[in-house]
């Protein structure tokens, strides 16, 4: 099915997910390996955030299996997602505006039975994100790209298995990206297993070790990300049928 | 003090049954429910009350717990049965619920005194009673407003997908507000039937509705402290506005009007808001937040 290696944390099986007569994901399947980073690319409305919303319940599947840990995900309510240590961020940011950011860290540390180690889960969170110095801060106060990265760590202080990261460096500068990067690296050297959907394809060939490509909700390629960003499909999906049949000429 | 205590105990018993009536229906709101059930739930506890001192001549504390403890059972089933509802039509059910509770207190027979209501009820609840009474709703109220429970408070309010992905059970929320609303109405409303001795039709209507969420708005919606300035403001202003004689009403309303526009966090928001700017002004600017200045400021919104 891929060509991941190690053990697969995730198991992604034939999955379908409609709304009525529109197919946003039609049959998809990959895995995942442990301590991977793995990325989905397509073009707008190729179903990858619809993916990420059916891993954390908010969609229902119409058909096939998501297997995290042996567990069948669509047995589980959406609070139990976290639980099983699956923690995600979304498209938009989406924090608290009357919580402090050291707070709305703490909302993720929260999910975890360990209360004595909130505390310190925050603070590392925090520190590996860079947000030590704004932490009494509120997120009115704070620049967008702070803001994301608020995002980020109040996933990490989840102390997740597998973190979901939904196009995490939407509306950052150049400098911010290469830093949110350099922080997914690092998170994956601790050995946190991560799935990223992003637009931009060179921070995808820079951060991840497999990429998934989709295109209206069918999966085009997966595999290594050089290959994958090389395959005709994605550049026909990406660039059009004339410049994709130009690329592979 | 004495001598402005006898003269207006009738006002202060009402300004602590009028607080534990806003947090009825700030309970909820703070959980993001729009329900107004907090008025039902004052009747129902009302009539509890009243019934149990009639017939079975119990005293205030084991009443106040009857109609406190009927109400926030009503709440449960309220709750489960209008849980798939949100916003607006769940604020339209929950007033639909109000005017039910009133058409019973009409129709009820013997049970409510039907359109002229029960009478004669005499307890021996005094203001210490009243005081531990809301001081219990207080406490547990100010526990919710710090730490994990708040922390979860405010994701199920702001954001409830959010909460859901950070493990937290929306739905059993949502019901525990509907229970806790119940308490407390319950509660209010049975402290009141004794203070008054008598309980109507006329006196568990939809002006209850208005009455607290105008005490809220004003004081402020997201803390118990709100509820209590407003329920102060609004049980004292009558007494205060008399001086205006028949313009009391009018004055009333710009009161309600101006606090709407220029306060729309209420006078504990306010204050919130204030402190947070005096504390952001006194913060030296962070480092890593200057050097992320260049990001286009329309992509915060």
């Amino acid at each position: 099915m891929t060509d991941t290696s190690g053990t697969p944390l995730l198991v992604v099986d034939d999955v379908a997910v409609h709304f009525g007569g529109v197919k946003a994901v039609d049959g998809i399947s990959f895995e995942i390996a442990e301590g991977s980073i793995t990325g989905i690319i397509g073009p707008n409305g190729s179903g990858k955030s619809t993916l990420i919303a059916a891993l954390t319940r908010f969609v229902p599947l119409t058909r096939g299996a998501l297997t995290f840990d042996g567990v069948d995900l669509h047995r589980l309510r959406a609070s139990d997602i976290a639980r099983h240590g699956i923690a995600r961020t979304f498209q938009t940011v989406r924090l608290l505006p009357d919580l402090t950011v050291e707070e709305n860290v703490r909302l993720g540390a929260d999910v975890s039975k360990d209360r004595r180690g909130a505390p310190e889960r925050v603070a590392s969170a925090l520190e590996a994100t860079g947000l030590t110095e704004v932490r009494r801060s509120y997120p009115g106060e704070l620049s967008y790209g702070t803001q994301r990265r608020v995002e980020i760590a109040r996933a990490v202080a989840m102390a997740p298995r597998l973190l979901l990261l939904d196009e995490p460096t939407a509306g950052m500068n150049q400098g911010e990206r290469t830093e949110i990067t350099g922080l997914m690296k690092q998170l994956s050297a601790d050995g946190l297993t991560q799935l990223l959907v992003e637009h931009d394809v060179q921070m995808m060939l820079d951060a991840c070790d497999h990429l998934v490509a989709m295109a209206a909700g069918r999966l085009i390629t997966n595999g290594n990300p050089a290959d994958v960003v090389r395959h005709p499909g994605v550049r026909e999906a990406y660039l059009g049928r004339k410049w994709g049949a130009d690329a592979r000429a | 003090m004495n001598a402005f205590y006898d003269g207006h105990v009738v006002i202060i018993q009402a300004t602590f049954v009028g607080i534990l009536l806003a947090l009825s229906i700030q309970v909820p709101l703070r959980l993001g429910v729009f329900s107004f059930a907090g008025a039902g739930f004052y009747g129902i506890g009302a009539y509890v009350g009243g019934n149990v001192v009639i017939r079975a001549d119990l005293q205030a504390v084991p009443a106040i717990a009857c109609g406190a403890v009927a109400a926030a059972a009503v709440g449960l089933v309220l709750g489960l049965v209008l849980q798939r509802l949100n916003g607006l039509y769940l604020a339209m059910a929950t007033v639909a619920f109000d005017l039910m509770i009133g058409v019973v207190a009409v129709n009820g027979g013997e049970w409510t005194g039907g359109p002229t209501g029960l009478y004669g009820i005499l307890t021996d609840l005094t203001l210490p009673i009243i005081l531990v009474v809301v001081g219990v709703f207080l406490v547990a109220a100010e526990l919710s407003e710090r730490g994990r429970a708040h922390r979860r408070i405010e994701a199920v309010r702001e954001d409830p997908e959010l909460a859901a992905s950070m493990g937290i059970r929306v739905g059993a929320y949502r019901v525990v507000g509907f229970v806790v609303s119940g308490l407390a109405g319950g509660a209010a409303g049975a402290m009141n039937v004794m203070t008054r001795t008598t309980i109507g039709p006329a006196d568990v209507g939809f002006g209850l509705v208005i009455l607290a969420l105008t005490m809220i708005i004003v004081g402020g919606a997201l803390s118990w402290k709100g509820a209590v300035a407003g329920a102060i403001l609004f049980t004292w202003l009558p007494q205060v506005l008399t001086f205006v004689g028949e313009w009391q009403e009018l004055v009333y309303g710009c009161v309600v009007l101006l606090a709407g526009i220029f306060l729309p966090r209420g006078l504990y928001g306010l204050w919130v808001d204030t402190r947070r700017r005096l504390a952001a002004r006194r913060r030296p600017p962070a480092l890593s937040e200057q050097a992320h200045q260049d990001v286009p400021q329309e992509m915060t919104s």
